[in-house]
């Protein structure tokens, strides 16, 4: 469809249920290279419970690329600065690839509970924070890093793809069929746990508290070398993680996220969550990576509370200060520790979602693509 | 006429007067309509506490009761004196004395600590030590509401969903039409969710951040 006709289509459309003050404002700035088309509100309402208000937004964006190149990832900003002044969200769309002047939806589901005597202001600010375009550039404020997210995220595609595209070529469609039904069945197993992340040292159960060190699962190609490591756990918490880390490359490092594997009495392994560290780290130098958050894992429904035991570091991604990036080989993620607990990438579960849902066909046309 | 005294009614009626009290308590009854009405009475009354005796449990052991009871008037007489004694002087303490009982309840305590120390389980021993050291971190009063102060800022994520909350107020980002929902943290602070769209097949991630990030 000509840009032109899109523009005109674009127009805002929103359910009659909610009031026109409670839409959220989109604010893009003027040299953004995505434009909106246009923003869907339907089912969306707000409703009294209580003594708050229950705002439930859903929005179907449609955006156009209105730049001159492919663009692989957007991270939308969401604030509601009277509500919770002391936090904000983000949507975060990758694996994409949108050519100049094409659409592509993104949805935003948002509840927003506020008490009844609130402001009457617009509670929910949309703003861009970057897009990643196919040659890794980035344009956008980046206030909530993701230009360093998407593009690790987009190293992971690239890694991957190559890799099922090399499966495909020596194996043939078998071969990526029985890579699907194993990645497939890898999602399905791999274990979940909500969690609370609380900013502070202080504990906050009356477990008592003990100081437990990291066992450390050393990736032979990592650019780091985790030195020492320990962490404060009581009952279900996990806080304040301090890890001494040693770059071994002949780069520079400004940036580092080491994986955390938890494991509770049970025996039961499980990924809490990644330690980040900005820092400026010459080769052969050595640094203590501090953070100051708790980890809080709620008892699942019908199950017993977790009572954590011992911990597992890895170093999960490394940024050099020439802004490229070192993620883990596929062979480093085959081994059984990570294959356990480490998520597929963005674009294996992409891809595997392709394939369950449109076929072994469908996949091969997708991995030709590009 | 004189009439019997209240308390030779009493025995009469509980059948423990003396043989010649009770033959002469009773003529007098015989022909006084008001010291007969008053026997009836109590010989009633004493019927309704055979009764509420009679409930009493079997295995009642009388003499503990019994001690419990003269024990109890000790005290009340104790407590009395004492009250007698508040107006009067206090009497000359002797150090010495005093010192002595000091050191006994401290020799006593020191004990006391030591064997509950060693008789507690390791993990109620460490629990006991985190509890005292976190008395002497934030007071009594803030230990009794343990857990999140009210003006923290909280992220949650869960396969349904991450929401960061903060002074009862709430923003969540829902995923209503999603697979394979997967929980991400960054220790710095944000928690997310990734999941893919199953209408658009994206691959989108949520994420709650602190603002200050």
């Amino acid at each position: 469809m000509p840009s032109s006709k899109l523009v005109l289509a674009g127009s805002v459309l929103f359910a009659s249920s909610l009031a026109a003050g409670v839409l959220p404002k989109i604010d893009l700035p003027k040299d953004s290279p995505v434009a909106v088309l246009s923003a869907d509100y339907k089912d969306s309402n707000e409703t009294a419970r209580g003594g708050a208000m229950l705002l439930d937004l859903h929005a179907a964006l449609s955006l156009r690329n209105s730049s001159q190149r492919r663009i692989r990832g957007i991270t939308l900003l969401v604030t509601a600065q009277d509500v919770t002044p002391g936090g904000r969200g983000s949507v975060t769309v990758t694996s994409l690839d949108v050519g100049p002047d094409e659409t592509f939806p993104v949805r935003i589901d948002l509840r927003l509970l506020r008490p009844l005597q609130a402001s009457l202001t617009v509670p929910v600010q949309i703003g861009l924070d970057g897009v990643l375009f196919g040659d890794l550039s980035f344009y956008g404020p980046d206030k909530l890093s993701s230009r360093r997210t998407m593009t690790l995220s987009e190293y992971e595609a690239r890694r991957d793809r190559k890799y099922f595209k090399s499966l495909l070529a020596e194996g043939g469609p078998e071969r990526l069929r029985q890579e699907m039904l194993a990645s497939l069945t890898h999602q399905e197993d791999r274990p979940g746990m909500d969690v609370q992340v609380v900013k502070g040292a202080r504990a906050t159960n009356f477990e008592p508290e003990k100081q437990v060190q990291f066992a450390f699962l050393r990736l032979p190609d990592a650019p780091i070398e985790p030195v020492d490591g320990m962490a404060r756990i009581a009952g279900n918490e996990a806080r304040a993680p301090r890890v001494e880390v040693r770059n071994r490359s002949d780069r520079a490092i400004k940036y580092l996220e080491l994986g955390w594997i938890l494991q509770d009495r049970g025996g039961r392994e499980f990924l809490a969550g990644s330690v980040p560290a900005e820092l400026n780290l010459a080769p052969g130098q050595n640094s203590q990576i501090l953070e100051n958050t708790t980890l809080k894992f709620p008892q699942p429904r019908g199950a017993q509370p977790l009572a954590i035991d011992s911990m597992t570091g890895f170093i999960s991604s490394v940024e050099y200060a020439d802004g490229t990036v070192w993620i883990p080989s596929r062979a480093d993620l085959g081994t059984p520790q990570l294959q356990r607990v480490v998520a597929p990438s963005d674009e294996e579960q992409r891809l595997a979602q392709i394939y369950r849902k449109k076929g072994l066909a469908a996949l091969v046309a997708e991995l030709n693509r590009f | 006429m004189t009439h019997p005294s209240e308390i030779q009614l009493a025995l009469l009626a509980g059948g423990d007067l003396a043989l010649w009290e009770r033959w002469r308590v009773r003529r007098h009854v015989a022909h006084c309509g008001q010291c007969e009405g008053t026997l009836e009475a109590l010989r009633m009354s004493s019927n309704q506490v055979r009764e509420l005796a009679a409930e009493l449990p079997k295995d009642l052991n009388w003499n503990r009761l019994a001690e419990e009871m003269t024990g109890n008037i000790r005290v009340g007489l104790a407590a009395g004196q004492a009250i007698a004694s508040f107006d009067k002087p206090p009497a000359v303490r002797r150090p010495r004395l005093a010192w002595n009982a000091g050191t006994v309840l401290a020799c006593a305590s020191i004990l006391f600590a030591f064997a509950f120390w060693a008789n507690i389980p390791r993990p109620q021993a460490e629990h006991l030590v985190q509890a005292l050291k976190r008395i002497a971190a934030h007071g009594i009063g803030n230990f009794a509401q343990p857990g999140l102060r009210q003006e923290d800022v909280i992220l949650e994520a869960s396969t349904s969903g991450i929401e960061v909350k903060e002074n009862g107020r709430a923003l969540s980002l829902m995923h209503p039409h999603s697979d394979g929902a997967t929980v991400t943290v960054n220790m710095q602070g944000s928690a997310g969710v990734r999941f893919i769209d199953a209408d658009t097949g994206q691959v989108t991630t949520n994420k709650v951040y602190y603002a200050e990030q």
